[in-house]
């Protein structure tokens, strides 16, 4: 699928979101969809999946079945899971029979099984996003598109979504996901689109760059802030410490100096980063990236 | 797109939101035809154009009833034409339901009765000529109540306004001696037809006319839901 000169804004006077954008990603690519809040991620992402026109330019090679998770998944329908995740599958084209088959099998693999016959208004955000998750997987995507779709999700689904984007590169799918919690870490092999002022650019691989690492200090009350605008700008953020000379004590009890973890925005700092280790053991071994070893 | 109409209908159904247009319909109907009884095709003629208004409405209500992104989610499933065609077509459906109780409703309350004079016309051509008064405001007020909704114009406020215009528009231009009939839909021209003398040319020419109308309006909705992405 390309992109080619996607030109987009809201309103005939109002500002241009997207200016120029011209980028193509093949079969069995996935692209991660990084910028700061308000930039276009989600306009870029809904431009791709084909819920937005754009004013300029044209979108090319679409693959015909799209999954596109939204950022929010509107509840505030008068469905249960079943009968809803039931309708979309024959709205995407599935008979009867294969409907319930798919229905049952993605609801058990989300941890849906429990909620099936509950309302779609009474579920919670994290439980809703599941059954927006599952609308989009119902039938294999050629183009899979998520928005921000760890957001709310419990430890065990974030873990999935790794896995179930690995299985539509696998079918030769394409995967555009956005995110600011710095879960994209999960996807190491992803390419990166940086979005920034209407524009975007491709981060090239900076496996032979070399990398440094930068000290920041901030704080306490604005760490989970800045981790997830480091995160969301693109650098590693390895592990947060209370200060210098606790942390060898504190932050990491269980790690030697030189090991690491990526911290997480939402949790207390100190510790997180010790927790996080254990959870991704592989992380690698810079805390942010040098400006010199990123092409922007 | 089969499934996708009924998900809507099942939608629309399921919130309760149905009632409001299907009540006021009843009462307008009880108001209509309390008066006494008249002969079907008078009194069906008169029906399709207070009708009008309530189809419209009930239309805007229905494409209301889905939140913005699920209505986006079905058009990345099924894509943009489908989707639009699948809002109208399950418009038309509930629009036909209502159509239905409108034809039976008065047989229900003694508010019709069969010919008196032999001149007069016979229980089934009555019932025919309103079938077709009724069927002609169907796709005008679909069309009507599409342009009206969220989905077209954005704001509550300018869709109420737009049912409105349309509603108020629709009798007075269609008045005898109207300086631009032509800009609504002929559903006043229609009841005039069933009670004089309904010749097949005009009614043909009404049936065009209405046909013509709707699908402009009905265009008018389809670039505004282009503009709005």
């Amino acid at each position: 699928m390309r992109l080619e000169n996607v030109w987009l804004r809201y309103h005939r006077r109002g500002p241009w979101v997207l200016q120029g954008i011209d980028v193509r990603i093949g079969p069995g690519e996935v692209a991660i969809v990084l910028g700061r809040n308000g930039v276009g991620k989600s306009t870029l992402l809904q431009v791709a999946a084909g819920v937005l026109r754009p004013g300029r330019g044209r979108v090319t090679d679409r693959p015909t079945r799209v999954g596109w998770v939204p950022e929010r998944f509107p509840a505030d329908q008068p469905f249960t899971v079943t009968r809803y995740l039931t309708g979309m599958a024959r709205v995407a084209g599935l008979g009867r029979a294969a409907a319930d088959e798919a229905v049952a099998s993605w609801t058990d693999r989300l941890g849906l099984s429990a909620f099936r016959s509950v309302r779609l208004p009474e579920l919670s955000k994290g439980t809703a996003q599941k059954v927006g998750l599952a609308q989009a997987l119902l039938r294999p995507p050629g183009l899979l598109v998520l928005d921000e779709p760890w957001e709310g999700l419990d430890a065990a689904t974030r873990e999935l979504v790794p896995e179930l984007i690995a299985e539509v590169l696998a079918a030769d799918g394409s995967v555009l996901v956005s995110d600011h919690r710095g879960e994209t870490v999960r996807l190491p092999a992803a390419r990166r689109w940086l979005v920034a002022d209407g524009s975007l650019c491709e981060e090239t691989s900076s496996t032979d760059e070399t990398i440094a690492v930068v000290e920041v200090a901030v704080p306490a009350a604005r760490v989970a802030g800045t981790v997830a605008r480091l995160r969301a700008e693109g650098h590693q953020v390895l592990r947060v410490r209370s200060d210098a000379s606790t942390a060898a004590s504190q932050a990491l009890p269980v790690e030697p100096p030189r090991s690491v973890g990526a911290a997480r925005p939402a949790e207390p700092p100190l510790g997180m980063a010790g927790e996080l280790a254990a959870e991704q053991p592989d992380a690698v071994d810079a805390a942010v990236e040098s400006a010199a070893g990123e092409t922007r | 797109m089969s499934a996708l109409v009924r998900m809507r209908l099942a939608g629309f159904l399921r919130t309760g939101r149905a009632l409001a247009p299907l009540l006021a319909g009843l009462i307008t109907l009880g108001i209509l035809y309390g008066g006494g009884r008249a002969q079907p095709a008078e009194a069906y003629g008169v029906s399709a154009v207070v009708l009008f208004p309530v189809l419209a409405w009930q239309t805007k209500i229905l494409l209301d009833v889905e939140p913005d992104v699920q209505r986006r989610l079905a058009q990345v499933t099924v894509g943009v034409a489908r989707e639009r065609l699948a809002g109208l077509l399950a418009a038309v459906v509930t629009a036909l339901v209502t159509v239905a109780v409108a034809l039976l409703f008065p047989w229900l309350v003694g508010g019709v009765s069969g010919p008196v004079d032999p001149e007069e016309r016979s229980i089934p051509v009555g019932l025919a000529l309103g079938l077709w008064a009724h069927v002609l405001v169907v796709p005008a007020a679909v069309a009507l109540g599409a342009l009206a909704s969220r989905a077209s114009v954005g704001g509550a406020g300018y869709g109420v306004a737009v049912l409105a215009l349309g509603g108020v528009g629709a009798v007075v231009l269609g008045l005898t001696g109207s300086v631009a009939p032509w800009l609504a839909p002929p559903i006043m021209a229609a009841a005039r037809t069933t009670a004089g003398d309904a010749a097949a040319l005009t009614m043909l020419g009404l049936s065009g006319w209405a046909l013509a109308w709707s699908a402009a309006v009905v265009g008018g909705y389809l670039w505004r839901r282009r503009a709005q992405g």
